[in-house]
């Protein structure tokens, strides 16, 4: 039996905090966790933008946005950490990912307006840095060739043209041929490929005649996997222009992006990472936790004194449903939730008071431990964090990655 | 002419004519299997004086054989034994005798040596007759029997025909008749009275047992016979097997007479049959054991020769087959030809232009089943370059429009195929199959993320998936989901799939996709070897 | 404003409309087919797409047990393109009522429905999914129909027979003068233009909004809603139709479809035929009711479920000898002073040839045309405007003919970036409120387990790089299109489909934001919405 400080459920955005924070405060750590919903990430960090959400009112300043979150959503996650906290989990965070090839940036105390694939402008805190130029395009409304790929199905330019037309007019569309690839195009593939340099000049070769009078030249997202900023100032020199990337419907690379990162990184603190394994046996005591890992043949058992679950909601398994209820995976923790499923959700998807279910999950005291039927806490050291918390929905107000690396790094810091 | 000489001339012939035969077989062979490449190193000379020595090693000490013991033990005392026999005993009047000045065959050592020689063989002779009951019964061929059978009755004949030669009045009176001259009247009573108590002749009449008489008749022993035979206590194992025949039978004359016959007999047969099969193991292997100078490995240059030497050399120990790494597939398929004892036989004879169209199918799946592991050749007790005969059977078999069950589906498109086996019922895996691809509860998972698709090194080192591979992971997948198998059957993904299983470790939610992609190929194989006729 | 000529007007293109488009064009009678929405947007597109064998009612409704017989005989004869031949089954298990089993198969015999019982050990061995608990089993020859695959193949050879047929036209008001209706006026849904059709006979075909046309010309029936909800599962369960044996009762029909299972169904009165939708406490009664007859109902992965109106005429002034005639109504308002109009309305799927013919012949007797019906004898031909509703074709034509350069943009159900295409070009002109939309209705795409998520947003992109979507156009409809869907994926979002929608929102909201403007153009016509909370569970 491996025996460890802490033991991190989850590999999304709070699972990698989690596992950072932890090993860089000198604990051991174990971390087990799949593919889930990190690998559908848009690569973006966001911290809070719109709030309340029935409004669909939307913030340039988070920390504002947030004085107002608490005073009305007392039960909100955001209202266990402070803005101190968040920022120093951010800075840390990004610190982090720096190291490891994948620079973040943004405004202290702005959202910032960056464009997605629909052609929408979307707010968020931290992005990489190879969508800042694309940041600063749309500031100044400069002329800018979009770029996409025959065969890439997740990003058309000429939607996103179409749709900013009236508020960017200047935005001219290219579709040109990926070197080296044909027929149905794949991210992963391609931004694995930008590696080659010469694969890099063919394609500034195939953009350069549409480039005209363009001032920026956007991409789809897929400008190298763990050299992005080498990939990016290589084509900038190529085509003497700035350079940003536009994140791509799935399967995006955002996501293997920052599992890259953290595969590299996490283990080089002495985290040990048990990939693609989920806890199948947890069982509690005084002394700490016992897990297993996986199952069959290669099945881990771990022992930790303390854990925190980070284990994401529906699609990242952390909870699980039937037709009358929602449960917690691991621990089986009380799940607040809605009284039935006809209240789950609301009869039009877009609805901007979203739906409840999205707000289900589990309930913790200030240092954000979990609590049980009775509204105790269920073990001193068990901490949640991430999206499986309740009380908030990370997709309407746009605080899903902040929210986790936050939360992370409160539960860590009340270890 | 007697039978001797003319057996001895046919056997000769029969054994010199055969191993021309065969040797020429080394060369036609070989250059069908085509010309060999040039891509493997040439050694120096020291690499030339280390090959020496470890062919010499491997001939000599039976290296190669070493990991089985009982193996390795039956066959040194089976060659112990029988290499002198045949030198010194057979051969004696070409090679004892003109050596050996004073040479008997009844006189020890030569007596002694025979039967000691001759329990060796006997002995390793057992633990190799052990073994291939024990391990290799469901190899074993009538060549291998027939060897076992002939040697085995040439030593217990031999040790038989001494036996009944010691027992025998008959000769005894001849030996008199020819070399002893009575000064009186006991002197012969007395030297058979001594023959019968001490060298175990069977005399029909009384014989005295006088102690004088006794005394006389090993004086006589030892100044008229002495000098051409040892006691025939030396001759341990036949004079032991006297006392099985009965005293009160006297057959000792007419045993001696068929033995004698039996053992000629059997012997002129070993040798003329040594160019058939099994037999000629000890030419050939040897042969290949010296060239292929120790080596364990598929390293050292190949040649047309060498090639069909190699093809001659199999001793039909099974050890290649009892090691080979896709021995499952044999036990599930039946394929004789997946493992390389009969896969090395049947090459021979497709060389040959004499397999059947039926065995040739066979062959041609077990080539490809082939993963080229190495094992075989490492393993391999008569030093044959395994690896090497593979390769460039599989490449000839390839270039004559015979790949297998991979090259088979892709001599049509994906559409074709799913036009012909559309109106089939496309039943599950043999019976053996898990049926993941038929069970609806492999897909309900799926969220159509084509994480598959997005991690599958395959679909990365194509430059146009949809026209190489014809479906993605994930699309293969969705067929199915729909239940249109027929589709997915010629796909090229599913036969390019490497099962590197990373499409199952990365989905998110827990679709079976490399076993289901596996479970394609199998029963794409099943499908093809229906048509083929097998199954 | 437009001005349009027909002789004959037909409102409401379901499958009766667009069978009796087809009747009169057989007959050489010039007719136009309008509707406010598109094909089968009625009961005739929330319905079980079961051929009925008339087992089903040998005990409640005679008459209708053997017209379902005649007129399933007739359609698998003439119209096999749209119909699976699967045979169906029925079965009994312990608890359900013993008497209605044992008086089942003479019942069959009084309606000379073929029937056959069979040993429960053969029954499981052809339905392996079935209970172990079976006390009866019975095989009768159900089938199933694609009910869409049906309209528009009708309306196809109609209209290459002169026939013509508007979308998103709704009738809006009608000019009647000496008793015959003159002038029909009509709004374009697209444009918002007005259209004025002039006309000597109009035929309200518009099945639930019968009422509401009939009105329209000073007309008067009485229509209850009914509305019935029904669950599609992501697997094909069973073979054959298997329908439960016992008096007709909710959740007791699973009908293949081809590579899916369509279970159901409820009948809920309503008050509106608009904007009904099928609701999570009649989707838990369906699957907790059918999985007595077969059990893995209650473990497998459903991917939506919709609900369709059926009208429900009451016996009123109008209609009295002809109304209710074989469970549909044909009613000639002349009696109510309105010579040149006529409700066609009722009737099963299985009987819209039926229901079109009596129509026709009443039509004809009106306009003094003595052409006999034909389409009791005359195939239907296929039609390239409902190839692609068929399942598993997309897939088949992609691995057997797949042009060079072209990809997938459903994966769920394999329609690549041609056919999408294909299928644009002849929608082009009628987009309605969605392309999105139209090309969802006319092939597979949304039908599959993303239930649009995916293909939602690739299709649009497609949209807009072919130009036929422009500024924030193409992400209204991408909306309505995914509101649409919506209503179907709500009620299943447990298990796997929770996942996948928690997935589908964190792309479209999470990632892409388009919770935010512009707004989806659903929402003035569905404004009153059917109260879910009317359904009540059973005791």
């Amino acid at each position: 039996m491996k025996n460890y400080d802490v033991m991190v459920i989850g590999s999304g955005f709070a699972g990698m905090a989690a596992a950072l924070f932890a090993a860089e405060r000198g604990l051991s750590v174990a971390q087990t966790g799949a593919t889930g919903g990190i690998d559908f990430s848009t690569g973006f960090i966001d911290l809070l933008a719109v709030h309340p959400i029935a409004e669909q009112k939307v913030w340039e300043d988070p920390f504002a946005a947030l004085a107002a979150l608490r005073r009305d959503l007392p039960d909100h996650p955001y209202c266990r950490v402070s803005d101190d906290e968040i920022c120093r989990a951010l800075e840390q965070f990004t610190t982090f990912l720096g190291h490891h090839g994948l620079c973040y940036r943004g405004r202290a105390g702005k959202n910032t307006l960056t464009l997605t694939a629909a052609g929408t402008m979307k707010p968020t805190y931290l992005l990489p840095c190879t969508a800042w130029n694309g940041v600063k395009a749309w500031e100044m409304k400069a002329p800018t060739l979009l770029v996409d790929f025959s065969g890439l199905k997740g990003l058309s330019a000429r939607q996103i043209a179409e749709v900013r037309k009236d508020s960017w007019p200047n935005l001219k569309v290219a579709r040109i041929k990926f070197p080296g690839m044909g027929g149905e195009l794949y991210p992963e593939h391609m931004a694995w490929s930008m590696a080659d340099p010469a694969r890099r000049a063919e394609l500034a070769q195939n953009v350069a005649p549409h480039i005209a009078d363009a001032k920026y030249v956007g991409f789809p997202a897929v400008l190298g996997m763990t050299d992005t900023a080498a990939v990016l100032s290589h084509l900038e020199e190529l085509l003497d222009r700035p350079v940003f990337e536009i994140p791509t419907l799935p399967p995006s690379i955002a996501g293997p992006r920052l599992r890259a990162a953290f595969d590299r990184g996490l283990p080089g603190l002495g985290v040990r990472t048990y990939t693609q394994k989920l806890i199948t046996k947890a069982a509690c005591s005084e002394e700490g936790f016992s897990f297993t890992a996986g199952s069959g043949s290669t099945s881990v058992d771990i022992f930790a004194k303390s854990a925190i679950l980070a284990s994401g909601r529906f699609f990242g398994k952390g909870l699980r449903s039937d037709r009358h209820r929602i449960f917690e995976a691991v621990f089986d923790l009380p799940v607040s939730q809605p009284k039935n499923r006809s209240l789950w959700h609301r009869p039009d998807f877009f609805d901007p008071n979203g739906h409840e279910v999205n707000q289900a999950g589990i309930e913790t005291d200030a240092n954000l431990r979990p609590l049980d039927a009775q509204g105790r806490v269920f073990h001193p050291r068990l901490h949640a964090a991430g999206a499986i918390l309740a009380h908030q929905d990370w997709m309407r107000m746009k605080c899903g990655a902040g929210l986790a690396i936050a939360t992370a790094y409160k539960a860590v810091a009340s270890l | 002419m007697d039978f001797f000489s003319i057996g001895l001339v046919l056997a000769c012939a029969s054994a010199a004519l055969g191993a021309l035969w065969r040797m020429r077989g080394w060369f036609k062979r070989g250059v069908a299997m085509g010309r060999p490449g040039q891509d493997r190193p040439r050694p120096g000379v020291l690499g030339i004086l280390g090959m020496l020595v470890g062919g010499l090693a491997d001939l000599v000490l039976l290296r190669r054989t070493m990991r089985s013991p009982l193996r390795w033990t039956g066959h040194t005392l089976l060659i112990l034994g029988f290499g002198p026999l045949i030198v010194l005993h057979a051969m004696d009047g070409v090679v004892t005798r003109p050596f050996f000045a004073g040479y008997e065959p009844t006189l020890d050592p030569w007596q002694f040596l025979r039967n000691l020689f001759g329990l060796l063989s006997v002995l390793g002779l057992t633990l190799l007759f052990l073994n291939r009951c024990m391990t290799l019964k469901k190899f074993s061929k009538l060549q291998d029997w027939t060897l076992i059978a002939v040697v085995f009755g040439i030593l217990i004949s031999g040790f038989l025909l001494e036996s009944f030669k010691i027992m025998s009045a008959g000769d005894f009176k001849r030996m008199v008749d020819d070399y002893f001259v009575e000064a009186e009247s006991e002197e012969l009573i007395s030297l058979k009275a001594y023959w019968a108590r001490e060298n175990g002749v069977r005399f029909r009449q009384f014989l005295p047992t006088a102690p004088e008489l006794l005394e006389l008749g090993a004086e006589l022993h030892e100044d008229r016979c002495a000098g051409c035979h040892s006691p025939t206590s030396s001759a341990f194992v036949s004079r032991s097997m006297t006392s099985l025949v009965p005293a009160s039978l006297y057959i000792a004359d007419q045993g001696r007479d068929l033995f004698w016959y039996v053992h000629v007999g059997l012997a002129f047969l070993g040798l003329a049959l040594l160019p058939w099969g099994k037999f000629f193991h000890p030419v050939a292997t040897g042969i290949n054991l010296l060239t292929r100078g120790g080596t364990r490995t598929a390293d050292t240059p190949t040649h047309t020769l060498a090639r069909g030497l190699g093809l001659d050399a199999c001793t039909r120990c099974g050890q290649c087959s009892l090691h080979c790494s896709v021995a499952p597939a044999h036990r599930v398929l039946g394929n004789p030809d997946i493992l390389p004892m009969d896969k090395l036989a049947d090459l021979r004879c497709h060389l040959d232009d004499r397999l059947s169209p039926g065995r040739s199918a066979a062959l041609v799946e077990g080539s490809h089943i082939c993963t080229e592991c190495l094992r075989c050749t490492q393993v391999c007790s008569a030093g044959i370059d395994l690896q090497d005969l593979w390769m460039a059977s599989k490449k000839s078999l390839t270039e004559a429009g015979r790949a297998g069950v991979d090259g088979e589906i892709r001599k049509r498109t994906a559409g074709e195929w799913a036009r012909e086996l559309a109106s089939r019922d496309l039943g599950r895996v043999g019976g053996t199959g898990a049926g993941l691809a038929d069970r609806a509860e492999s897909f309900w998972g799926c969220v159509q993320c084509t994480t598959c698709t997005g991690v599958c090194p395959v679909v990365a080192v194509s430059e146009d998936p949809s026209r190489d591979l014809d479906l993605a992971p994930q699309q293969i997948m969705n067929l199915l989901r729909m239940g249109l198998k027929a589709q997915t059957l010629g796909a090229r993904m599913v036969w390019s799939c490497t099962t590197c299983y990373k499409c199952q470790e990365h989905c998110p939610q827990g679709v079976p996709v490399a076993d289901i992609l596996y479970e394609l190929r199998q029963l794409g194989a099943e499908i093809l070897r229906k048509k083929e006729g097998r199954s | 404003m437009t001005i349009l000529t027909t002789r004959v007007l037909i409102i409401g293109a379901g499958v009766t409309g667009a069978g009796l488009l087809r009747d009169l064009a057989l007959r050489g009678v010039q007719a136009l087919l309008i509707e406010q929405r598109d094909v089968n947007s009625g009961a005739s597109g929330g319905n079980h797409g079961l051929l009925h064998s008339g087992a089903r009612y040998v005990a409640s409704d005679v008459e209708a047990a053997v017209g379902c017989r005649e007129e399933g005989d007739i359609l698998r004869r003439l119209a096999p393109q749209c119909i699976e031949d699967t045979g169906g089954l029925f079965v009994a298990v312990r608890g359900d009522d013993e008497g209605y089993v044992s008086d089942f198969s003479a019942l069959c015999v009084k309606s000379g429905v073929p029937c056959q019982g069979l040993e429960l050990r053969t029954a499981r061995a052809m339905e392996p999914a079935l209970s172990e608990n079976l006390i009866a089993a019975f095989a009768v020859q159900d089938g199933a129909v694609d009910p869409f695959m049906l309209s528009l193949d009708n309306i196809a050879q109609a209209m290459s027979l002169g026939c013509s047929m508007r979308r998103n036209l709704a009738a809006v008001s009608m000019e009647v003068t000496d008793g015959r209706v003159t002038l029909v006026r009509c709004r374009d849904i697209t444009t918002g233009g007005e259209v004025l059709i002039e006309t000597e006979l109009v035929i309200n075909a518009s099945g639930a909004w019968a009422g509401r046309i009939a009105a329209l010309a000073g007309a008067h029936i009485n229509i209850l809603y009914s509305m019935g909800s029904l669950i599609i599962t992501q697997d094909r369960i069973a073979t054959r139709v298997i329908n439960r044996l016992r008096p007709p009762s909710d959740a007791d029909i699973l009908v293949p479809g081809g590579t899916v299972s369509i279970l159901g169904t409820t009948s809920i009165r309503v008050p509106t035929p608009d904007g009904c939708r099928p609701s999570v406490a009649e989707t838990d009664h369906i699957i907790d009711d059918a999985r007595a007859m077969l059990p893995i109902l209650g473990r497998t992965r459903y991917i939506r479920a919709y609900a369709g109106v059926r009208p429900l005429v009451s016996l009123g002034p109008a209609g009295d000898d002809r109304a209710v005639s074989r469970g549909f109504s044909l009613i000639d308002h002349a009696s109510e002073g309105v010579e040149n109009f006529m409700t066609i309305t009722g009737g099963k799927l299985t009987t819209y040839r039926l229901m079109a013919e009596k129509a026709a012949d009443l039509a004809c007797a009106k306009l003094g045309v003595t052409a006999p019906c034909r389409t009791r004898k005359e195939p239907l031909p296929p039609s390239s405007m409902g190839k692609w509703t068929e399942p598993g074709r997309g897939p088949k034509s992609w691995v057997e003919s797949r042009a060079e350069d072209d990809i997938v943009l459903c994966e769920c159900e394999m329609v690549s970036r041609s056919v999408i295409d294909a299928i644009v070009d002849e929608a082009k002109d009628m987009r309605g409120r969605s392309m999105l939309k139209a090309i969802g209705m006319r092939s597979r795409v949304g039908k599959g387990p993303c239930q649009g998520g995916f293909c939602g947003p690739r299709i649009t992109g497609h949209l807009y790089d072919r130009e036929i979507s422009t500024g924030t156009q193409g992400l209204a409809e991408l909306k309505t299109f995914t509101e649409r869907r919506w209503r179907g994926f709500s009620p299943i979002l447990w298990g796997v489909p929770l996942m996948q929608a928690d997935l589908q929102e964190a792309l479209h909201c999470g990632a892409m934001d388009l919770e935010f403007g512009p707004a989806p153009s659903t929402r003035d016509e569905e404004s009153e919405n059917c109260p879910a909370t009317a359904f009540k569970e059973p005791s």
